[in-house]
Parts: structure tokens; sequence; C-alpha cells
């Protein structure tokens, strides 16, 4: 019989930390943006790298491993190898986000011991997820995606680690060559990948779709694996024609991707429009342009599209997805932990009623504001538009904040 | 023992905290029969096969039906055959769920 059982459950203890700290950096990295003008944005300044590490390590990174924790047996159906071992996660990626967010805002010596307790913290996740999966006895296209998704993040990080050692002056390598590969096999390989394999398990468990072919996120899966190992071997072979090979396989990855969740949404017997839905329809949709922004900079090569795309990508494709999913998340943690003793022996509150809805709508639309403001302020290189957007999104995000505690400490 | 209907009812009292309807309404329950002993077999699935709350669920079943009086044993098998689908459910919870 398929079976999850509530001893593998890990403690909501153990969780929530993950989420706080992910809500922390969200509202420093929306915060940071009134630090940067028009005119010093492009894609290697050094205060770009910092924002960039200090969004996708804090934040991004961050609530992903949280939800993995809780996510791991459900998309396995085994236990976690070594539980325990979350707890020392969250401090070292936090302390290491820190160290190195600050070691490239004019700290370089920083950066190698960020590195080095951001790589630890990241080895302990992957060897722990490793671990768990040797328990898996059938595999099936979720499992490869996360095995897969954790093999790159593996090679991810230390190629970023032999960056940061570069950056530091430590040792002599070709940044830039390194750069194309640690971005790729980090936000293709393991972010990107992640959240395709568990959105064919996430978005029918909360939609009640029904009878959709998995095949298009098998192509979709194998495209974007094929691209990031093309991608980093471009950075060693420089071969024009294996480069944008690369690009052509992840953007046609992504619109597939894009195609698999419609035809779920299509799917869906429940139709209501919640925060859930309206973060999701908000995520994509950026995910469409940002790609869309990828593939016309790689004709005009206008750098402004491309960090507009980045920008779409990371605010409001990866941000968008997971505080919609953090909606869902957090308040059936706390309802497993604090309300399902009690289920047959006093009333218990539904997973629905222990959000706050003014407030998770409050930060939608602060937070989509900002997101589109800051995009347009980006490609017109309008440094008011920046701060204007900032504005709206430092509101979503001290929303999100509060959100995270709410459902937290729901009584 | 028990009849159908009469187990089902019990079982009714077992909401899906996530949708807010109880599992017969939604369909969930494929049978319940229960022998002259008071041995209780239910046949089930779930919603989806990833559900973090199977096994509670599962639990609930089995604790509502042992609240009846003379119930000697209860089995719940959960069955991925046939899939659910929202055509399993009452019209109220498709009209609710605007389906």
């Amino acid at each position: 019989m398929f079976s999850i059982s509530q001893d593998f459950a890990p403690p909501f203890k153990l969780i929530s930390p993950f989420f706080i700290l992910g809500g922390v950096f969200y509202l420093l990295a929306s915060i940071y943006i009134f630090f940067f003008t028009a005119d010093n944005l492009f894609v290697q300044d050094t205060k770009v790298l910092s924002f960039v590490h200090l969004y996708l390590l804090g934040f991004v990174m961050m609530v992903i491993f949280g939800a993995m924790a809780q996510l791991v047996p459900v998309v396995l159906e085994v236990g976690h190898s070594a539980v325990e071992l979350f707890y020392a996660i969250w401090p070292l990626l936090g302390i290491g986000t820190l160290l190195m967010a600050v070691g490239f805002l004019g700290y370089p010596a920083l950066l190698p011991y960020g590195g080095t307790v951001v790589l630890i913290s990241m080895m302990i996740f992957v060897m722990e997820i490793f671990s768990t999966i040797k328990k898996v006895k059938k595999f099936s296209l979720v499992i490869s995606s996360v095995l897969i998704s954790n093999t790159f993040l593996f090679f991810g990080i230390i190629f970023g680690l032999t960056m940061a050692l570069g950056y530091a002056g430590v040792i002599e390598v070709d940044i830039i060559s390194l750069l194309r590969s640690h971005v790729y096999l980090v936000i293709g390989g393991y972010i990107i990948v992640t959240l395709m394999g568990l959105s064919v398990v996430l978005l029918p468990m909360f939609g009640l779709s029904h009878g959709f072919s998995m095949r298009p996120l098998e192509i979709s899966i194998t495209l974007m694996s094929i691209s990031v190992v093309l991608v980093v071997i471009s950075s060693f072979v420089q071969y024009f024609f294996i480069e944008y090979t690369a690009y052509a396989l992840a953007v046609i990855s992504m619109f597939i991707y894009f195609y698999m969740t419609y035809t779920i949404f299509k799917t869906r017997a429940r139709k209501e429009i919640d925060i859930y839905v309206m973060s999701l329809f908000f995520g994509y949709i950026s995910m469409v342009v940002a790609v869309t922004f990828g593939v016309l900079y790689l004709f005009i090569s206008y750098e402004p599209l491309l960090l507009a795309s980045g920008w779409l990508m990371f605010f409001g494709f990866f941000g968008f997805v997971i505080t919609g999913h953090m909606y869902k998340i957090i308040p059936f943690l706390v309802w497993f932990e604090r309300f399902s003793p009690l289920v047959g022996k006093q009333k218990v509150p539904m997973l629905a009623d222990m959000l706050p809805k003014k407030s998770s709508h409050a930060q939608f639309v602060f937070g989509a504001i900002g997101v589109s403001i800051i995009a347009l302020a980006i490609l017109m290189q309008n440094d008011t538009m920046i701060k204007a957007g900032a504005s709206f999104l430092v509101v979503g995000a001290f929303a999100l904040f509060r959100n995270v505690f709410f459902m937290i400490n729901y009584k | 023992m028990y009849s159908k209907e009469e187990l089902l009812l019990a079982i009714s009292t077992v909401i899906d905290p996530e949708v807010g309807f109880n599992l017969v309404e939604m369909g969930l329950i494929y049978d319940a029969s229960c022998d002259d002993e008071g041995n209780v077999k239910v046949t089930m699935t779930l919603s989806t096969k990833a559900c973090p709350m199977h096994q509670m669920i599962v639990q609930w079943v089995r604790e509502s039906v042992e609240k009846m009086a003379n119930i000697k044993s209860v089995d719940v098998e959960v069955v991925w055959e046939p899939a659910w689908n929202i055509t399993m459910a009452d019209e109220n919870v498709k009209k609710a769920l605007g389906a």
C-alpha cells in the first residue's frame, strides 16, 4: 500500500526557521533594491552579485530546502535518511549567505569563507537527499527530477566555491567561463528542474487536477538537463554552436513546461482563484516574459533586457511561485503539528482559515506592482522608477514577513 | 450488522481540511461492508497519490467506524484503481468547487 507515515514528517520546529529566515532575506533583498541606480546596473556588478546571492541563497534556496524537508517523504514515499541534519542546514546557509553578500559588496576576503559555509550547508542537504533517494525502490519521473536537480546543485556549488576563491584572489581561474556554468547549474539545473518536478505533484494536488499527460514534463526536464550540460561544456570548449544550442533547448524546455502547467490548470476541479492561484498566475506570466526577454537579448544584445529577464525570472517567477506555495505549505505544517491530534475531539480549523486573507492579498498586489515597475525601470534605465518599484516591493515583503508569523503562530 | 449506508454515515464525519468536504461527498469512499461479527472493510481512495495526509485520513476513517457500537475490527484499504476524479463527487461539491 502506498503510505506516507506520520513518522516520516519532520517536526515543525525543524522546518519553521527556513520559512522565517526566507521571509527575512526576502525583506532584506527588497530593501537592497533602494541602493541600486540605473547606471550601475550591469550583470557582473558586485552590487548585483551581492543582491543575487542574498535573494537566491537567502530566500529561494532557504525556502526550497525547508519545503523539501517536508516534501521529500511525500514525493519519494520514504522517510528521510537523517532529517536532523536539517537543523544544521539553515544556520549555515544563513551565515554563508550574509558573508557572501557582504563579501561581494567590498570585502572579497570574506567570499571564500562565505562560499565554504554555503558549500558545507548545501553538501549536507545534497548528501541527505542522495542517501534518502538510495532508499527508493521504484523510480518515477518526479524522483528522477529530484536526483537530477541535486546532482546539478552538487556541481553548481563546487563551481561557485571555485569562483569565490578566484574573486578573493586565492586561486587564478577564468571567472567569466565558470560564472556561466555556475549560474546554469544552480538556476537551470537545480532551481528550475526542482520546480518542474515538484509542480507536477503540488499543482494537481492543490487544484484536484486529473487526466493530464506527464509526457511534456519528461520532455522539458530532459531538454533542460541537456541544456545545462551543454552550457557547462561550452564553458570549457569555446564553441559558439554548443552554447546557442543550449540556450535554444532551455527556451524550448521552459515553453513546454509552461504548456504542462497550463494543461494541469485546465484540468483542475478547484476553480477558486485564491492567493495561491493568483501567485502562480503572476509567477508563470513572469516566466514567459522573462524567457522572451532572454531570447530577445540573444538577438539584440541590449544588456537591460538580460537584467530585466533575470529580474522577472527571480522576483517574478521564483518569488511568486515560492510565496504562493508558502501559503499552502506553512498552514499545512502548522495544522499537522497543532490541530491534527485534535481531530474528532474538538472543532479544528480548515487550512484556508489559517491564511491572513487581506494581508496575503496586499502582499500579492504590492509585490506584483513592485516587480512590474522595476522590470520597466530596468528596461528604461530609470532611477526614480527603481525606487518607486522598491517601495511597493518592500511593503509587500513586510506583509509576507507578517503573514509567515501569522500562520506559524495560528492558534 | 451495519449496512453500507450506516457505515458511510459514520465515515461522513471525516472532513478533508484542505477542501472542507467530507470524504463520502467527495466520492473517496468506494465501498464499506460489515459482517455479522462486526468486522468492517472499507475500500477508499484519495484525491491524489502524493497526499501528505494519507495516513491521518486513513486513521480518521478507522476511528470514525470504531466509534460505532459492537465493532470488532476495521480494515481500511486504499486503492488507486479506479483513480478518483471530480465526477465521483456529489453535486454540491462540484458546484462549490466550480467543477
